[in-house]
């Protein structure tokens, strides 16, 4: 385990060094990776960094108002509303790879546009290990690595967590004082719940990826998984009230993992199960069935696409 | 302070196998597999995992640079498939939760995890004949030849992930590996 007093001490020093008097940018995607980053680089350069979120539509329930929140002490947050660009980006598409890369595409056209309107010289990154280990395997591209020093001509890229696994990361974040991020905030993908939908995004089956996760974080709160979702997988028939329902199957996914490296699925009782089943089927008119993904990684990864 | 670099195969755990060892207070490096052995100058290595026996680089000629040598997973594999052994795929994928059997509660690198320990794999080839010089260390149902030794030449194999969290005893083989390169 670093040491995250004497971590935070040499990451400020070296981001201080590295910007010195110009101006920063640092997208913010709500995760622990970016807030721990943007903290870093606030407490170095202050006004100096700009952070961007960008609602992408594809983010968790509340997700832009606690950023809003958690960040209000950033006078210079800025917040795009780009749902629809996202959606048209999406129209369409059906395969995984290809998913991430629209996604990637779009996040670098609206972050290149605030970039530039800020002036700014740097890229601050909340990559941490995982991301470059995977990207560089090639078993799944991460968005936040490459694609955008391409476009927008930086003087250089911070990366200050580069060398942190995410618990690591988490260390940083409590002695940080983000505690809000440690605790109420599960390790979310860079393409948000496009990668929990199977097949094409469409507004209505982000709704349900989004609700159908906001019931299973909360009724899965007292297991503490390393991270618990729900996944829209296609179709399937049902029956509801007497009518027939061809309606969402939903996988309910919890897992708990020290770095995300290997997962274990959880054992949950019956009881909890049921009662997620329930609340999914009975607020969620088009969802027609509730599965439970018992697979650990490997063979299967945490996320579904 | 005793230094066990790692060989890098291109596996999804490598930089765990860095951690592990970084963890047990070892002094470690991550090696390229096509570093020349001359060049090496570890008490002992470490070859990881990876997706491709025919990307394992130099890997073979590190075993006769006389220091202890532990083979994880494909790492494993590439000892037995160029010391005489044999390597196919096998009948049963190992993936996940596997419980391996210790057969020689004796064995340097192993054996202090006797009767059993439970392990997380993942692979789908594995090493059906062993090496000469090598002898059975642990098996299970999903697997013959789970970990293998030379003590002699201090050359080990273990055909799970001891790196990885979900690894019970992952750390003590790390451990027992660092007493074999004292």
């Amino acid at each position: 385990m670093v040491d995250a007093e004497q971590f935070i001490e040499d990451a400020v020093e070296e981001l201080r060094e590295e910007i010195g008097d110009a101006n920063a940018v640092i997208a913010l995607s709500g995760g622990v990776d970016s807030s721990v980053a943007a903290a870093l680089a606030y407490e170095a350069i202050g006004d100096q960094l700009i952070p961007v979120y960008v609602d992408t539509g594809l983010m968790r329930k509340g997700e832009t108002d606690q950023i809003r929140e958690t960040f209000a002490y950033m006078e210079s947050l800025r917040i795009v509303e780009a749902q629809d660009r996202f959606l048209d980006a999406l129209s369409g598409v059906t395969d995984p790879e290809e998913k991430r890369h629209a996604i990637g595409e779009q996040f670098i056209r609206e972050f290149e546009r605030e970039a530039r309107e800020s002036d700014a010289d740097y890229l601050v990154q909340g990559t941490i290990y995982p991301d470059r280990i995977e990207s560089e395997g090639n078993i799944k591209s991460h968005h936040n690595v490459g694609g955008l020093p391409e476009r927008v001509d930086f003087e250089g890229i911070v990366e200050p967590v580069r060398d942190l696994y995410k618990d690591e990361v988490r260390d940083v974040a409590r002695t940080l004082g983000l505690e809000a991020i440690v605790a109420e905030r599960m390790p979310f993908p860079g393409p948000g719940l496009a990668v929990r939908i199977v097949g094409e995004i469409t507004s209505e089956k982000l709704t349900v990826a989004r609700e159908a996760t906001a019931v299973v974080e909360d009724e899965l709160e007292s297991y503490e998984p390393w991270q618990a979702f729900a996944a829209v997988l296609g179709k399937a028939t049902g029956v509801k009230g007497d009518n027939r329902v061809h309606g969402y199957v939903v996988a309910v996914r919890s897992v708990e993992s020290r770095d995300g490296m290997t997962a274990r699925a959880q054992e949950l009782d019956w009881e909890t199960l049921q009662r997620i089943q329930s609340r999914i089927t009975g607020t969620l008119p088009n969802v027609s069935r509730v599965l439970y993904d018992v697979t650990h990684k490997p063979p299967a990864t945490i996320e579904y696409e | 302070m005793v230094r066990i670099d790692v060989v890098d195969n291109h596996g999804q755990f490598t930089h765990l196998e860095q951690r592990a060892l970084r963890d047990i207070g070892v002094d470690t490096a991550l090696l390229d597999n096509t570093t020349p052995p001359e060049e090496i100058e570890a008490d002992g290595l470490v070859l990881s995992g990876g997706p491709d026996i025919a990307d394992s680089g130099r890997c073979a000629e590190y075993l006769d640079l006389e220091i202890p040598v532990l083979g994880i997973c494909l790492g494993m594999q590439v000892m037995a498939a160029s010391l005489g052994g044999q390597v196919d795929d096998g009948e049963y994928g190992g993936y996940a939760d596997v419980t391996v059997e210790i057969v020689d509660e004796n064995d340097p690198l192993v054996g202090s995890l006797a009767p059993e320990t439970r392990v997380w794999a993942s692979h789908a080839d594995e090493v059906t004949a062993l090496p000469r010089g090598f002898s059975l260390a642990g098996r299970s149902d999903v697997c013959a030849i789970e970990a293998m030794s030379d003590p002699d030449r201090d050359l080990y194999g273990v055909q799970w992930h001891p790196e990885v969290a979900h690894t019970e005893a992952g750390e003590e083989v790390f451990e027992n590996f660092r007493t074999c390169c004292e």
